[in-house]
Parts: C-alpha cells; structure tokens; sequence
C-alpha cells in the first residue's frame, strides 16, 4: 500500500513540476506601471479608468517626438484608435485635453524620460481652494499672490474616460518604444500591417460623486456587500513634548487652564499615478522640521517650565491634507465636540479649541532660505513676537534665513485654513517659503532629486544636538535643520519666558536619516534605531507610501513609522530595564547607539477620516467637509502585443471558410460517387447494386 | 487572437472533418460509437506516451524522444483497434445490424482513422484555440510570425486526414499480410512528425509544402488500396 502511495506521490511531484508555455505568452508582454485612477468628491469624478469591464481599452502605440505627432493621431490617423506614448515634457493640459477629447485615441502613457522636462505638476494652480478660509481671496491666475502652485495644470482633477499609466521604470518604458519602433514607423502604411498596441486595464467601478456611489455601495448588496468607492482615511499622529496626565476614562473633563501650543505639518501627499508619490518638497521636507524642532524643543527644555507656565507644546501630523484638509477638519471637528480629542482610550483629559493659545503650522519650504511667516492681521501679535525672536536667533547663529512676516488673508494651502474657516481670529499662524517654487508639487517626480537631497551617512549619532559651527555647508540637511532650529527656538521664548543660552542646535544628522528613510528605503539606521524588529526583516528596500489611501483598519507604514519616530523625538528616557519597560507609554526601543533604552512616550494616533461620512444624513451639497472618496477596481494591469491588420484577420477568416465549403462539396461528391470510386472493394451484397451515374 | 482570426483557423482545421462526419459517419450510430471508441484509444496511447516521457527524466528536454516514442505508441495502438474490431466483428454485427459498416472493412479502416485524426488534431490545436478570448492580440511580438495560428490550424488539419489515410492502408496491410504498407504508415507518421519539429525554426513554408505532400501521397496511396484507379476517377468525373 505504500508503495503505491510513494508512486503517487512521486507522479503528483512530477506533474506539479512541469509547465508549459501558452500561446498566451507568445502573444502578450505584460508591461509594469503605475496607473491613474478615479477619486470623486460631492460633486465629480476625477481621474482615469479604462473603457470596459472585461476587455480592456486598446490603442496602437505612438511615440511622440514633437508637438506635430499629436496632431498626426488626432487629424491623420490611419488605424485608430491610438495610445500616445508622451515624455513628461508633452504633458502639458492642452495636449493632454486635446488627447482625452479625440475619438482617435484610446489610451495615454507617460514615460520617464525628463529630458527638457521643466516642470511636472497635477495639482491645480491653487490647492483645496474650495476650502479656504472665509476671507482667503479667490484663487486666481493674473494675482500671484493667490496661486499657490503656479506650475499647476489641474489635470489631477479632470475626468478621463481613458486610461493613463506612468512608466516609472527605465526597462519598461524602453520596451514601449522599442516596440513602436519596430513595428509602427511606418505611418503610411499602418493600415495594412500588424502593429503594436497596448492594451490597458483599468476599470474603475465608482461613477458620478460620493455621494451616489456612498449611496450605491449601501444599497447595492442584498445579500453580499459590493462596495463600489471608499472614503479617504488614515489617521493624524500627536504627541506632546511634556508628558499629560493619565486620567480615569470615566473622570475626562476638558481642563480650561491648560494652554497648548499646536505645530503641525502635513504627512500625505499625492500624485495622479497609483503608488508613487513621495512628495519630498511639497511636504516631506515640512515633516522633517517638525520632527527635528519636536526633538531638539525636548532637548532644551526641561519639564520644570511645564510645571511652572502649565503650558504645553502639541505636534500634529495631519493625514488627507491634500484631499480638502481631511485631516485637520476632523482634529477641528473632534475639538468642536468637547470630549472627542484625545479619544477616551487615550486616558488623558479631553481638549477643545479653547486650549489652543496659538498654531504653527509648517507650510511648504520650498527654498528653504526664505521663511515667511504668514497670518492674518498678526494672529494677535504673537506672529510678531515668534518672528522677533526667530530673528534674534538666526543672528545669533549665523543661520542666513531670510525671514520676513507677511500679514495678508491669502495664506498658503495648508491646514491652518481649516482652522481659519471655523474661527477668522484663531491665533494661528504659517510659516512658508517666501513664494512658492516647487516645480514638481504633487509629482511623481517630486523625490529626492527635487529636494536636492543625497545621503549623507555620516554615522553620526543623530541623537545628539549639532553645535554653531557645523552650519556652513548648504545641504539640504543643514538647511532644514536651521529652519528647524528657528522654529523650535521662536516657540521656546514664548514657552519659557526665556532666552536659549545654550549652544546646540537642532540635529542635521536626524534630518538626514529621516529624509533616508522616507525617501530611499525603510530599511534604514532610523527605524532600527526607534523599532524592536522581531526576526531578520529590518524595512524594505522602498519608501513607504505616503498618499493617505483607504485604510479603515490598517496603519500604513508612512503612517505607522511616523508613529514611531514621535515615540522616539517626543519621549525621554528612563531608568528601567527591558522587562519594566513594555506598557504604553513606557516604550522599548534600541536607541541611536544601540544600547537599548526605555522612552516615556507622549505620541498617539487620531482618525483622519472626514466627518461627511460620520455624521448621519450629512448633506453632501453643503460643502461643509472634505467628500473624497476613492474608487474600488479589480485590475490595474497592462500589456503590449501584435494587433493583426484587418486584412491579415479578413485573410485567416476567408481562407478557413473557403476550406470548409470546399471540403462539404468534395466530401459529397466523393460520398455520393462512392461506389464507383471504390468498387473493387465492396463485398457481394454491395456488388449487386447497379453503378449509379 | 481575434475573433476573426479564431473562427478562420477552427473552420480550416475542423472544416474539413466536419463535413467528413457529417456525410459519412452521421447516418449510422455504430459508425459514431467507432468513431469515440478509437478517439479514446488514441486518449490512451497520448496517456502512455506520457508516462513514458515522464520517467525518462534527462531525455525529458528532447523533443525528439518525445515525438518518437509518441509514434510508435500510436502505431502500436493502431495494430491494438485492428485486432479488437477483428475480434468484435461478430458482436459489433448483431448490434449494428447492418453488415455494410462491420463486414467492410475500409469502412471499419476509415472510421476508426478519422477518430484517431479528429483527437490528435483537437489535441494539437488546443493550445491556440484555448487563447482565443484571450484578446486582441496576435502572434509575432518577440518572435513567430504572422502566420503562426493559419499554418497550427493546417497541421491540425493535415493530421486529420493522414490519421484517416494511414488507417486505410495499415488496416488493409494487415489484413492482406503486405508489410510495404505497414512500414509506410509508421515511415510517414515519423517524418511527419519530425518535419513539425522544424517549425520552430519558422520554416513554414518549407513544413507546409512537405507536409502537403505527404498528405497528397499518402491519400493516393489510401485510395489505390481501397480500389481506386485513375480510370474509376475519370469515369466519375466524366459521369458528372
């Protein structure tokens, strides 16, 4: 018996083993890339999607050199439909228009050669305008003072019903091109030949607005639950730089004399395309100074003043601030409700806006050698105070910012605005780039080249304060370590009534770790340093994903490892051994020497999912909050192939045809004169029927 | 592949023994039970064919080997239909109840072939036609040619009517002791099977024209053994 079954085993291994090649794999090449996809909001859809369910959209492909080559698909073409394959250079909205709107044309692809590539930006020239505070002047282009993203040409927020897919890779976009080089040039006669074609899938199943697909996803499932569009969701990180008490759940009341300082900055970012967006000027580098002032702020003070001013400092990274302030309208709301702020499981005492005695909130640096510091009529004089004493400093270390104070209604889109919204005199003020420059907002091509960032590795211990003289060198490490230090010193004389006398300043080695990591790889020194890894996995080797995404349940790893380095920034050591240190917010971690320490941590976690689709029988027209939403889809794929020319199918069609009536009338023929045909053979029955002619 | 391209290829591999069935096999259900009967012995030979190709593990990348044990298999199962139909005859008789099919022994021959040919074709054009909601696509965007599906589907084609045609002879070589026959059949399966094995070098034109060939000859061949004649050919035509 076993025997047999060994021999089973044996043909069971050997059939598993074998694979063959399909036809399939003859035909197709699967290409890899990066889709556009369908967001919508209360009112439209934006984004792509391919033309149908189960077959995708085809177009023959064709490489654009010059401007001429799109009038050539959209006027001439001889055998539509087309997918143009475009360098970010032609990617311009009028020729991307003037593609969506021919019949001719059928797909886009972008590739990812920036030759002559100037600038690259989706976004529209003036971010979350509808959702600006009440006196922010409309957005418009002939003022430069109200466009924020001037290189914007809004096609984020146009609808394609056609497919868009970026090639960010070089192998894969060669393979495009190589394709249509050898199969496609020539233009007169394409009509008679076999050319290469792509074909693209990406079908979004979300249509209209929000709320209709809200609405259908709710309805739709009788008996299973199809959800046909997800709201925008994360979640916003806090931490404070003195520790709060720990209150009974059931004893949470909001506390009138406790003042906190707000400094925030936004964590997401965006672009059209799906997974590949690293936003490193438009936010990230705004996110490392929040980061390195929280660490050098707990650095300098000590929690004496706390005790003594019984005011304290609350840093935010808000979440979905691209989407219409998703984050911040949710922090604001859950204030506005008294108890909703930090949550109950929080175990500390409830806040309200009232706490709040002034707001900083980190706009886009761009430059990082001009600091403005925008507010509205002075934000009670304290914008003036934080600038006087951001100048004193930058003197005193020979930092060379250029800081100036603009007191204007249009401030940069940033989540202050929503703040502005609920009250026009809440002391908040932002501190920005003199004017915006960034070429590449909300680009894929808005990675580390964009913020002139190269790894450094000094294997410094980045724990540690850097002192005056290293200022010199302009990198952008050192530049955002100053801006850093501005900040984190203009907020310590209001914090303590003093001055810094010390000699330290904010760490340019942290920046330098953190833009690694969230740039380059999450395996990197940082997150070994803040995190207990288990077994051998020490990060992958990609940045994580900084667009705020779907996730209900899960904390994406931007998100996540943005919690971490709050635990590690915003915490203080203590004496306690590993087996004393495991309950929040006592917290393990292997420290920047690797020594292992136990941190008292501050940081948490809030939801950042638009109110709209919390509160019941919200009204969606009302414009109060943030509708984003985001489509489901099943695929999002693409392959290149061989389309046959009409006159090759009409060619395999007709001759099979002919073939068979052929075959019918000879087969007939030669049934029905059978018995002459083979007389020879039949037996006597058959010999006595007469030969019929 | 494409709809069209789908259609024109199963109408060139198919068309032919379809009609085929249609008038000569359709009219008499003992020829249809025949027909399945030898289309799963051919199951059976593939099966075996197989195996063995399976356990001779470092021969397992030559396609040679393959092909060759393959032919001889279905040679040999060939011999395995004449010498059960020989033994059923009686059987078959008293269920047909129709002494034409079962005493005739061509016929016997030629429906047999035919199942044979008609698996060994769906085998061999199964591949392409199982793509064929695959999409737009067609073969040649890294290699093959243009070509591709129309010369599988004439193949296919091919190996119908030449399992057909071998049948005829080989049946008839046994029955009448002529070894000449016999080692015709078993020739022509070998080189025609090993002409396929070019077409991985996409000479197409080359396989095809060969392969015709054979299918011409071996046709005559067929038609000589059953009885026929150029005379009987000409007759019949002038009859028209």
């Amino acid at each position: 018996m076993l025997k047999y079954l060994i021999v089973l085993l044996y043909i069971v291994v050997f059939v598993s083993l074998v694979s063959s090649d399909r036809t399939k794999d003859k035909i197709y090449e699967n290409v890899v890339g990066n889709m556009c996809f369908r967001r919508l909001n209360s009112t439209h859809q934006t984004g792509c999607s391919s033309a149908g369910k189960s077959a995708g959209s085809v177009g023959v492909l064709h490489y654009i050199e010059k401007e001429e080559d799109i009038n050539f698909i959209i006027n001439d073409a001889p055998a539509p439909p087309y997918a143009p394959i475009l360098k970010p250079k032609f990617f311009t909205r009028e020729n991307i228009l003037k593609l969506r709107d021919s019949k001719f044309v059928s797909a886009i692809i972008l590739i990812n050669d920036t030759s002559d590539m100037t600038h690259f930006s989706q976004e529209s020239k003036c971010p979350n305008q509808f959702f600006r505070h009440i006196n922010q002047p409309v957005c418009d282009v002939t003022k430069p003072e109200t466009v924020w993203n001037p290189y914007g040409t809004g096609l984020l927020h146009e609808n394609f019903d056609i497919p868009i897919i970026f090639l960010a890779n070089k192998n894969e976009s060669d393979k495009v091109v190589k394709c249509f080089k050898d199969f496609n040039t020539d233009l007169e006669g394409q009509a008679g030949k076999a050319l290469c074609s792509i074909e693209l899938f990406s079908f979004m199943s979300a249509a209209g607005n929000s709320e209709v697909c809200i609405r259908r996803s709710k309805f739709a499932g009788f008996l299973k639950q199809i959800t046909y569009c997800d709201p925008l969701q994360g979640k916003n990180i806090y931490g404070t730089l003195f520790p709060r008490k720990i209150v009974d759940p059931e004893n949470r009341t909001n506390d009138q004399s406790e003042k906190i300082i707000l400094i925030s900055a936004r964590l997401d970012t965006t672009s059209m395309f799906d997974g590949i967006a690293l936003g490193a000027l438009d936010s990230l580098a705004s996110v490392a100074t929040l980061i390195t002032s929280a660490h050098y702020l707990r650095k300098i003070v000590s929690n004496d003043v706390f005790e003594k001013n019984n005011v304290n400092v609350l840093f935010v990274l808000f979440n979905g601030e691209s989407y219409d302030y998703i984050g911040s309208q949710r922090f604001v709301y859950d204030l506005k409700k008294k108890n909703a702020f930090p949550s109950p499981a929080s175990y500390r005492k409830p806040l309200t806006m009232d706490n709040i005695i002034m707001m900083i909130d980190i706009g886009p640096l761009d430059g990082f050698d001009t600091l403005s510091i925008y507010s509205i009529n002075g934000a009670n004089g304290i914008a003036n105070k934080f600038s006087a004493s951001a100048q004193a400093y930058n003197e005193k270390f020979g930092l060379n910012v250029n800081i100036t104070t603009r007191e204007t209604m249009s401030l940069p889109p940033v989540s202050a605005q929503t703040f502005l919204r609920e009250n026009s005199s809440f002391p908040a003020f932002v501190v920005a780039a003199k004017k915006p420059e960034n070429k590449f907002y909300h680009s894929v091509f808005d990675d580390a080249g964009n913020l002139k960032y190269s790894y450094q590795n000094k294997s410094l211990d980045f724990d540690k304060l850097d002192v005056v003289q290293d200022t010199k060198e302009a990198s952008v490490q050192n530049k955002i370590r100053n801006i850093a230090t501005l900040l984190a010193l203009g907020v310590y004389d209001i914090l303590t009534d003093q001055k810094y006398t010390g000699e330290g300043i904010a760490s340019s080695a942290l920046v330098d770790e953190f833009l690694y990591c969230y740039l380059v790889a999450t395996k990197c020194r940082l997150f070994d340093s803040i995190f207990v890894f288990n077994d051998d996995y020490r990060g992958s080797n990609y940045p994580p994903q900084r667009y705020i995404s779907v996730q209900a349940s899960l904390t994406l790893e931007a998100t996540g490892w943005a919690y971490r380095v709050f635990g590690f920034v915003l915490s203080e050591k203590v004496d306690k051994d590993k087996e004393n240190c495991t309950e929040l917010p006592l917290y393990w971690i292997p420290g920047s020497l690797k020594n292992g320490e136990c941190r008292l941590t501050t940081q948490n976690l809030s939801y950042a999912i638009s109110p709209a689709f919390e509160e019941e029988g919200y009204n969606f027209k009302s414009n109060l909050y943030s509708t984003w939403t985001e489509s489901t889809w099943t695929d999002l794929s693409a392959r290149i192939f061989l389309r046959p020319s009409i006159a090759h199918e009409s060619f395999t069609f007709l001759i099979g045809l002919f073939i068979m009536i052929i075959s019918f009338l000879l087969v007939y023929f030669v049934k029905s004169k059978a018995d002459i045909l083979f007389s020879e053979v039949v037996n006597a029955e058959h010999e006595s029927l007469p030969a019929q002619c | 592949m494409t709809v069209a391209e789908f259609f024109g290829c199963a109408f060139l591999a198919f068309g032919t023994p379809l009609a085929m069935f249609c008038f000569t096999i359709s009219d008499s259900p003992i020829k249809i039970i025949l027909l399945i009967f030898s289309s799963f012995l051919w199951l059976l030979a593939l099966l075996i064919s197989s195996f063995i190709w399976f356990i001779f593990i470092p021969l397992r990348d030559y396609l040679i080997f393959g092909v060759l044990v393959s032919v001889l298999i279905q040679e040999g199962f060939r011999y395995i239909v004449y010498k059960l139909l020989d033994k059923t005859s009686a059987g078959l008789e008293e269920l047909a109840g129709n002494s034409l099919v079962t005493h005739n022994k061509p016929v016997l021959a030629y429906v047999s072939g035919l199942g044979f040919g008609i698996i060994s074709g769906l085998f061999q054009s199964l591949n392409i036609l199982a793509d064929a909601g695959s999409g737009p696509g067609t073969v040649g965007l890294k290699s093959g040619s243009d070509f591709f599906f129309i010369t599988s589907a004439t193949f296919a084609l091919c190996i119908v009517l030449l399992h057909t045609f071998w049948n005829v002879i080989f049946f008839n070589g046994i029955h009448h002791h002529n070894k000449i026959n016999i080692i015709y059949v078993v020739l022509s399966h070998l080189i025609f099977s090993c002409i396929t094995l070019l077409n991985s070098y996409q000479l197409y034109g080359l396989t095809l024209t060969l392969s015709i060939a054979n299918v011409i000859i071996t046709m005559l061949i067929a038609f000589k053994t059953v009885g026929g004649s150029v005379m009987k050919l000409k007759q019949c035509i002038a009859c028209q």
